[in-house]
């Protein structure tokens, strides 16, 4: 990959931050206009994919692709939830919990279902999720077998239709749970969105990215 | 395969040519040559490397069922033949190597699995001035491939140790504050941090870490916060070396980084990382291991570092104005009696250190010319007899000479 063209002719006193679209796009707007760094309407950026203002660079792009997008110095900053960073951990710094888009990644079956805890598990468990990487080391860390099938979306079907006994998916509200007939069994983790950086860029541009995220950090807190 | 690519021209010759600076350098500074095999025995490598570093090896076994790995780094490899053929050799050793280097990561992040590295090892020379010898090499080698803008910052493991032996935490949770450090999660970092009822300025400089980076200040800073031996003399060597590259001349590029992230369990000393201004990764990176060699049998002080080829290559390809690539300088075609006058002419431009390429078939002077083209020479010499020589220059007139005038008017302009 090449991490130095993407950058082009930016500014060394410059920020770019990578903005997640879907679910945490209006989150990470709002802490962006509340830190002073950028005002931005969704409409804007969504038409746009990237602003320049006086003192950021503003992308967006898709959740999962963040991490890319920050390890290899195509952005300075980005803001991703931790369910990502769980599947693609990178070179890159997590600097601060941004405190919104709250989420947890559960193990659900369905309601009719026999499975339980642990103890009601069979020797392999067939599991559908988007987080195979999380899943396998959940399962690992408490030696059940488990065979994990991969999906890119509607999760929540796969047991309905005997793809598998459960799954692992992130709910925030587990209103989409139920509607399709699921209920929790276990929790693998909480997830909010967090501020990450690339690691040479806090190396090469001290002053620049250390100032961004100390607005940041403020603007979570105050 | 994914991870895997060839190199074309362009990119190949720049790439070699990177090397063979960097090795030239490194000789310069009295740095002998060695080439370790591709591929080691799984035992050596375990020696050296990390439980991470040893899942990404590519490993197989040999038709005698021993398991053998393509070589992920070289550092390990040169420890086992300091302790081994070279055993004998007096101490100071400084020795340098290049080549390919092989990972299987799983493409997700870093999609080369393969990538060109050279290297070099001061073993047997404790002390600042073999780290900032190191250092200094270092910045010499990009310099001498062509990199113009980079950085350089040293930081210290033993600043971390000391931190980590002075805070006042239960060990379960030193171990979980090592881990997220390892990831650079500082959100979970604070979070370990902030359970613990103890605040200490050890505390502080843990959460501050990324941001402890600065200029010979920060030594001042940092000595007035740690209240421990191991950080101070960490701090003390910092500025030792700081003074040491300045008398070095390298005064200008070197920051210091007392939260650098690195294999603590590997390095024991001073620790360095070069940056480019728009690359992503640190370019080189190095510092002093004195457990190593102990684990082969040869127990003795060493530093060293490695300069990522591929990344020197992306950032003299990136730069504003790319490096000239290598060209050829004269496409020497022939007709009639002309073969026997091409080919003196050739070994001719080639003794004068120009690239010349003599054709292999005969052609009429329109023919030579879309050869010519196709060959992307700078020059076209058509040869149709043993005394004259028609002679093209890129965006000029044809001219007749005689053979021996082509070649001085060439080489003049090459000088």
């Amino acid at each position: 990959m090449n991490a130095g063209r993407a950058q082009g002719a930016r500014k060394s006193t410059k920020v770019s931050i990578a903005l997640p679209t879907g679910a945490l796009m209006p989150g990470a707007l709002r802490l962006l206009a509340k830190s002073g760094l950028a005002r931005l309407s969704a409409d804007e950026l969504g038409r746009q994919l990237l602003v320049d203002r006086s003192s950021v660079r503003v992308i967006l792009v898709r959740p999962a692709d963040v991490p890319a997008y920050v390890d290899h110095g195509a952005a300075d900053l980005g803001i991703v939830g931790k369910d990502i960073l769980w599947e693609t951990p990178g070179a890159h710094y997590e600097l601060v919990d941004l405190k919104f888009g709250g989420c947890k990644l559960v193990l659900a079956v369905p309601v009719a279902s026999r499975l339980n805890g642990p103890e009601t598990w069979p020797p392999q468990l067939r599991v559908a999720t988007k987080y195979p990487r999380t899943a396998e080391a959940w399962f690992e860390a408490r030696g059940q077998a488990v065979e994990v099938v991969q999906l890119r979306g509607s999760v929540e079907l796969a047991p309905q239709v005997g793809l598998v006994d459960a799954i692992v998916d992130l709910t925030a509200t587990g209103r989409t749970l139920k509607e399709n007939r699921l209920r929790i069994v276990a929790t693998l983790g909480a997830s909010t969105a967090r501020l990450i950086a690339n690691q040479a860029s806090l190396k090469t541009r001290t002053d620049a990215v250390q100032a961004a995220v100390g607005r940041l950090r403020k603007a979570v807190t105050g | 395969m994914p991870g895997f690519r060839d190199r074309l021209p362009d990119e190949a010759e720049v790439l070699r040519e990177a090397q063979e600076s960097v090795l030239a350098e490194m000789r310069r500074w009295g740095y002998r040559h060695v080439i370790t095999p591709m591929v080691e025995g799984t035992d050596v490598l375990e020696l050296g490397i990390g439980a991470e570093q040893r899942r990404r090896l590519f490993k197989f076994a040999d038709a005698r069922g021993e398991v053998i790995a393509l070589v992920g780094e070289r550092t390990v490899p040169v420890a086992r033949l300091v302790a081994g053929k070279l055993r004998g050799a007096p101490l100071p050793m400084r020795l340098c190597y290049a080549g390919p280097v092989l990972s299987t990561d799983d493409g997700r992040l870093h999609q080369r699995r393969e990538t060109y590295q050279a290297g070099a090892e001061l073993v047997g020379a404790p002390g600042t001035a073999a780290d900032a010898e190191v250092i200094a090499l270092a910045a010499r080698c990009l310099e001498a491939s062509g990199v113009k803008r980079y950085q350089v910052d040293v930081g210290h493991a033993e600043f971390f140790h000391g931190i980590m032996d002075a805070v006042k935490l239960p060990d379960e949770v030193k171990d979980a504050v090592r881990g997220a450090l390892a990831a650079r999660d500082f959100v979970a970092l604070e979070s370990l941090l902030e359970g613990t009822p103890l605040r200490s300025a050890e505390h502080e400089l843990l959460l501050r870490f990324p941001a402890l980076r600065g200029g010979v200040e920060i030594l001042q800073a940092a000595g007035g916060l740690v209240r421990n031996r191991r950080s101070e003399r960490a701090l003390a060597e910092l500025a030792e070396v700081q003074e040491l590259l300045v008398a070095h001349g390298l005064g200008e590029v070197v920051s210091l980084d007392l939260g650098a992230i690195r294999d603590f369990d590997y390095y024991t000393g001073i620790t360095f990382e070069a940056y480019g201004p728009e690359l992503g990764r640190p370019v080189a990176q190095g510092g002093r291991y004195d457990g190593l060699l102990e684990r082969f049998g040869r127990p003795s002080p060493a530093t060293g570092f490695v300069v990522q080829l591929d990344l020197v290559y992306e950032m003299l390809s990136g730069a504003a104005r790319p490096p000239a690539l290598p060209r050829i300088d004269a496409a020497v075609a022939w007709s009639g009696s002309g073969l026997r006058p091409a080919l003196r002419l050739g070994s001719t431009l080639r003794l004068f250190g120009m690239r010349a390429v003599v054709d292999t078939q005969a052609r009429n002077e329109a023919e030579a010319k879309s050869w010519w083209r196709s060959v992307g020479a700078v020059n076209l010499i058509h040869c149709s007899s043993e005394s004259t020589v028609s002679w093209t220059a890129r965006g000029q007139r044809t001219r007749r000479l005689p053979p021996e005038q082509v070649a001085g008017r060439l080489a003049g302009g090459v000088a």
